[in-house]
């Protein structure tokens, strides 16, 4: 499983921007994004956040310390 | 270069913090050209060892002092950083002047622009002295480099931290007494903690980032290193505030950073995670961490246990971005030039071509949400958060190099920044402070992070630290 989610993003990357794997380090990097993937699909729709857009400068402001 | 300045009055100038030479210089006490000499005879008496410094040119350094101490016997006005000499990590673009950015593929390029934060730092009187050290193009946090490894002042087979390695090391070894790094994702903190000096990453949108070279353009920041929160506080003030050339940067007033620090931390609520910042934390660490929370509270600070939430958002949401837009600021070398890149970093960008875009726009559109969050659940309850800078004790250089494909070298180096990343995200305020030394006689940090434009607060904390510990005046013995 692992051996052939690596060929899928080695030829994936191939297919988009017509890159090949540079060397052995990338291959064991591209592992990292299966916890990447599986990560991000944890966290993916558990409603905690309001669904209106909030621009991320207005949360800083927002956020920051009122004397 | 002028006369040499014999070694003991030399080590003695370098031994000045930041705030202590330039007010010496001010007043007459010493010299510009002699300040500035007695750095660059430190240089060249120690950094064959340490290679901290990519290039030096002392020569225009050495104009630019002599025409500082000009200035001041003319009685004209000078600046908050009158004469100081300074290096800085070598990804700043000066017009007409290196830049290699720590890579091969940049060895040659001369910029014909010079960046705000360069030339805020000359307009406060700063000198230039030349160009540090750092991880190949900021993507690595210890200190390997191509150009060769940036050594720890402290044991030279130590890592030094990254990505701003030859800043956290040129600090520690005095050879300047503060520097510009950047933080995308721990790179000021690391090395500063590593290294034994503090720094200080400023909120997101705090410090223009015109002239910079970009790693993740959502979490870049740059900031000082230096000995002690007073000296980042001079820097930071004179660095940060809106730029018309960076449409990014915030237009929040800029307060006078140094007149907060009073050492006085009554009504500072502290803030100590649990969770999975304090798991698995050396034990050395965590007695240092320990030590220092309670010179806090004996300023006054109170200190108690507080829960982060949406963390796993925040794990998530970061790795995305930083993995996607670290990836596409190289598209076009990566594909023509793949081999001029370390195998690290070559390794390290590949996989971010893979990352959907429907991911990256996700992870970018929770970022205020997640954020709105954060804060009010935490800092409606603390002011400051305080962890250890690194959980571990620091690994050597050998321990860390993955270009090896050694698995434990790899899985060291992920652990390095795993207390820091999270803070990247959030586009939160953070600094490191020096907090005690392992068993290893290496050094420890502790990190204070703050709500956004909180970094006064976050001074004032690390500056109550250091007005009762002596950590940040220690100094390592260094070898020519």
């Amino acid at each position: 499983m692992a051996e052939s989610f690596v060929e899928q993003v080695v030829a994936s990357v191939r297919h988009w921007f017509c890159m090949e794997v540079p060397n052995r380090t990338a291959r064991l990097m591209i592992a990292d994004l299966e916890t990447i993937i599986a990560d991000f699909e944890a966290v993916r729709d558990r409603g905690r956040f309001e669904d209106e857009p909030c621009d991320f400068e207005v949360a800083l402001q927002e956020s920051k310390e009122r004397t | 270069m002028t006369d040499e300045v014999p070694a003991s009055h030399s080590d003695a100038l370098t031994g000045l913090t930041l705030v202590e030479a330039v007010d010496a210089m001010r007043c007459g006490e010493i010299t510009a050209e002699a300040m500035t000499t007695a750095c660059l005879q430190r240089i060249e008496r120690y950094d064959g060892r340490l290679n901290a410094t990519i290039w030096i040119e002392a020569g225009p350094a050495l104009e630019a002092a002599a025409e500082a101490d000009r200035r001041r016997r003319a009685g004209a006005g000078l600046g908050p950083l009158h004469g100081l000499p300074m290096a800085n990590k070598d990804m700043f673009y000066q017009a007409g002047r290196p830049c290699t950015c720590g890579s091969r593929i940049l060895r040659d390029f001369r910029p014909d622009i010079t960046a705000t934060v360069i030339e805020r730092l000359e307009m406060a009187g700063a000198i230039t002295l030349g160009g540090l050290n750092m991880a190949e193009f900021a993507h690595n946090p210890t200190g390997h480099n191509a150009f060769g490894d940036c050594h720890n002042p402290w044991k030279p087979d130590y890592v030094t931290g990254g990505s701003s390695s030859g800043s956290g090391a040129a600090v520690a070894a005095r050879f300047v007494s503060a520097s510009l790094g950047s933080d995308t994702g721990g790179s000021i903190r690391m090395p500063a903690s590593a290294c034994g000096v503090t720094g200080l990453k400023p909120t997101q949108t705090r410090v223009s980032r015109y002239g910079a070279m970009p790693l993740s353009f959502s979490c870049d920041n740059l900031g000082p290193l230096a000995r002690t929160a007073r000296d980042c506080a001079r820097v930071l003030h004179v660095i940060a505030g809106a730029d018309a050339k960076d449409p990014t940067s915030a237009h929040e007033p800029v307060p006078d950073y140094e007149a907060m620090l009073d050492a006085d931390l009554r009504g500072c609520r502290i803030g100590v995670p649990r969770g999975f910042l304090l798991e698995g934390v050396d034990p050395a660490v965590q007695q240092a961490f320990d030590t220092s929370l309670e010179v806090l509270r004996g300023r006054g600070a109170t200190v108690f246990s507080v829960a982060l939430p949406v963390m796993d958002e925040v794990t998530a949401y970061s790795a995305v971005v930083s993995r996607a837009e670290g990836s596409a600021t190289h598209m076009r070398w990566a594909r023509d030039h793949p081999g001029d890149y370390a195998p690290h970093v070559s390794g390290r960008i590949y996989p971010g071509f893979a990352v959907p875009a429907v991911y990256y726009i996700e992870a970018l559109r929770r970022r205020g949400p997640v954020l709105r969050v954060f804060a009010r659940e935490v800092f409606g309850q603390v002011d400051v958060i305080a962890t250890p800078t690194l959980p571990g004790q620091i690994p050597t250089l050998a321990e860390t190099d993955i270009d090896t494909g050694d698995a434990d070298a790899l899985r060291r180096y992920s652990r390095l920044g795993s207390n820091v990343r999270w803070v990247s995200y959030l586009g939160l305020p953070a600094i490191s402070v020096p907090c005690g030394f392992d068993g290893n006689g290496m050094p420890i940090g502790l990190q204070l992070v703050g709500r956004p434009f909180a970094e006064g607060r976050l001074l004032k904390t690390a500056d109550a630290l250091q007005s009762d510990t002596d950590w940040h005046r220690r100094a390592p013995v260094l070898h020519g």
